[in-house]
């Protein structure tokens, strides 16, 4: 048959983000694709550079506009790391609920793009409406729905106003009260099974290969969770469990971010239990003439989409000499995608790409 | 454990430079040519993962310095525990004509990093199949994350004559 290419994205319905993708196909059989991230490059590594550490966190966080939080902390955790600030017990219970109250809206911003792509559009809805009960409760506690600058190195920006734990619990039940509603309607929904099942299979080799993590190494039984294996935060202070399939396809990858979410709320539950008194941040110099010792660090964290990387160089400055984040989205929408698709229908690039979890402003950075 | 691999990369190599582990990590300076050949001897060591290729540009040396950030899954290959948990090898070429063996082999990830930094620092990567454009759609003289791109000046030139909104729209 005849072999042709075809251009997908980035004005495409099947696409979301700023991405496209090249395909040789042949019939609707793909060949071979070839993933092109250009389209959204802001360059903020380097508009970093030119700015003090201070000013630096409008930035982080918009590198990805899904989960801007878990950039904020590894921001943070990187300076700190330099900078050697240690950030009182409390603030660290603070961040990680707070974290994983990021992890829930994202997934469900996840579930939100992945349903609406099936043409589960009702169940994308409930996603998206659950999601913004989330935002509320940043909204309250930041100022800001989307972008909250509320991880600082030293600690957090504030403590919780009254009454919020009791805020965030509701929340968290009205939420969790419709597990069965999406169950019914999607995850044990047989058209869900049939589209997803066997599809954009990624072998343990393969992603072990390839640098994937998160979902996309726990859809194939491998227990790696940052949160576990370098623990950060609050996260070894209470016990939890980590979730896994073995099938490694599109089907498990959803089902590992739908147990995802539920172990994130029971984990708000038991941080909000253990959670001490105590101040919230550690006094950090004048951010205005902050010099941070000279040196380099990598630091690491588990966002919602994977591991979530930080490399940051300091000559001494009041600036970051270089600052390099490897996010998860990079591996996962460069060589994983490129190698899920070869032989898969050109009616599934969309399904492939949003059950490896891509946000396209994460790669181009 | 943790000194066995400093240990046997010293007695092997004997032109690199270790520093002691801190904080699980260990700091490996090899110069260009022995680059593949610690990564090989990682590699095979259980550092099967390949968490990042970076570039830093120290201007004042005239060098460009690449960093391999390297870990280990928890599974199989040695398991967490043995040995330190990240090793970070630095090498550095000389600004001009910068040129590194490609990774690829030993580790496939290291393609997408490798293209980066190819556009972003100009650093070759000899043996890659794939250096094209990953980000950028221009040509630039100077790569642009090098200290000696002025991105202020850059954007003067490029943005600076865009006509402010609503100046020429009379003829529509």
């Amino acid at each position: 048959m005849r072999e042709l290419e075809l251009y997908f994205g980035p004005q495409h319905l099947g696409m979301v983000g700023n991405f496209s993708i090249t395909l040789k196909v042949e019939g609707d059989r793909i060949v071979k694709a070839d993933a092109n991230p250009g389209y959204l490059h802001r360059g903020f590594e380097k508009l970093m550079e030119l700015r003090s550490w201070i000013k630096n966190f409008p930035m982080v966080c918009r590198m990805n506009v899904v989960e801007p939080d878990s950039m904020e902390m590894i921001y943070s955790m990187g300076v700190e790391k330099l900078a050697g600030i240690q950030v009182p017990e409390r603030a660290q219970f603070i961040r990680s609920i707070y974290l994983e109250l990021a992890r829930v809206g994202s997934h469900l911003f996840g579930l939100w793009a992945y349903a609406n792509m099936l043409g589960f559009d009702t169940v994308a809805q409930w996603a998206m409406y659950h999601r913004d009960l989330v935002l509320d409760l940043f909204e309250e506690l930041t100022g800001g729905r989307v972008y909250h600058i509320y991880i600082w190195p030293g600690g957090v920006r504030r403590d919780f106003p009254d009454g919020f734990e009791d805020r965030i619990v509701s929340t968290l039940h009205s939420i969790g009260g419709c597990v069965p509603d999406y169950d019914n309607a999607f995850f044990n929904n047989r058209l869900f099974r049939e589209r997803a099942k066997g599809v954009g299979t990624v072998t343990r080799e393969d992603a072990v290969a390839m640098g994937g993590t998160g979902q996309v190494i726990r859809a194939t039984g491998m227990e790696y969770d940052i949160r576990k294996v370098d623990p950060y935060a609050a996260y070894d202070r209470v016990p939890w469990d980590v979730h896994t399939r073995t099938e490694g396809d599109a089907y498990s990858r959803i089902w590992v971010v739908r147990d995802e979410m539920i172990e994130s709320v029971h984990m708000i539950f038991k941080l909000l239990d253990a959670m001490p008194k105590g101040d919230v941040y550690n006094r950090i110099p004048n951010p205005f003439k902050w010099r941070i010792p000279e040196g380099d660090a990598y630091v690491r964290c588990e966002s919602s989409r994977g591991e979530l990387g930080l490399y940051i160089v300091s000559d001494g400055g009041d600036k970051p000499h270089r600052a390099h984040f490897r996010t998860p989205s990079y591996p996962h929408g460069l060589t994983v995608l490129e190698q899920a698709l070869v032989g898969e229908s050109i009616a599934d690039v969309g399904n492939i790409m949003i059950s490896l979890y891509v946000v396209a402003p994460e790669i181009d950075r | 454990m943790n000194g066995a691999l400093t240990d046997r990369l010293k007695a092997i190599f004997r032109d690199i430079e270790t520093d002691d582990v801190r904080d699980g990590r260990l700091t490996v300076l090899a110069p260009a040519a022995s680059v593949l050949s610690v990564l090989r001897l990682l590699r095979s060591d259980g550092y099967g993962y390949l968490q990042l290729i970076s570039c830093v540009d120290w201007i004042d040396d005239g060098q460009l310095e690449v960093v391999y950030v390297l870990s280990r899954y928890l599974d199989g290959e040695g398991g967490i525990g043995g040995g330190p948990i990240r090793v970070v090898l630095k090498t550095r070429v000389p600004r001009t004509n910068a040129s590194l063996p490609t990774a690829i082999e030993i580790y496939p990830i290291a393609e997408p990093y490798e293209r980066e930094v190819h556009e972003l620092f100009g650093v070759r990567f000899e043996g890659h199949p794939r250096l094209t454009p990953l980000f950028l759609e221009r040509e630039y003289e100077i790569p642009p994350f090098r200290k000696d791109f002025d991105t202020r000046q850059y954007v003067e030139d490029v943005f600076g004559s865009v006509p402010a909104v609503g100046e020429e729209s009379q003829d529509s």
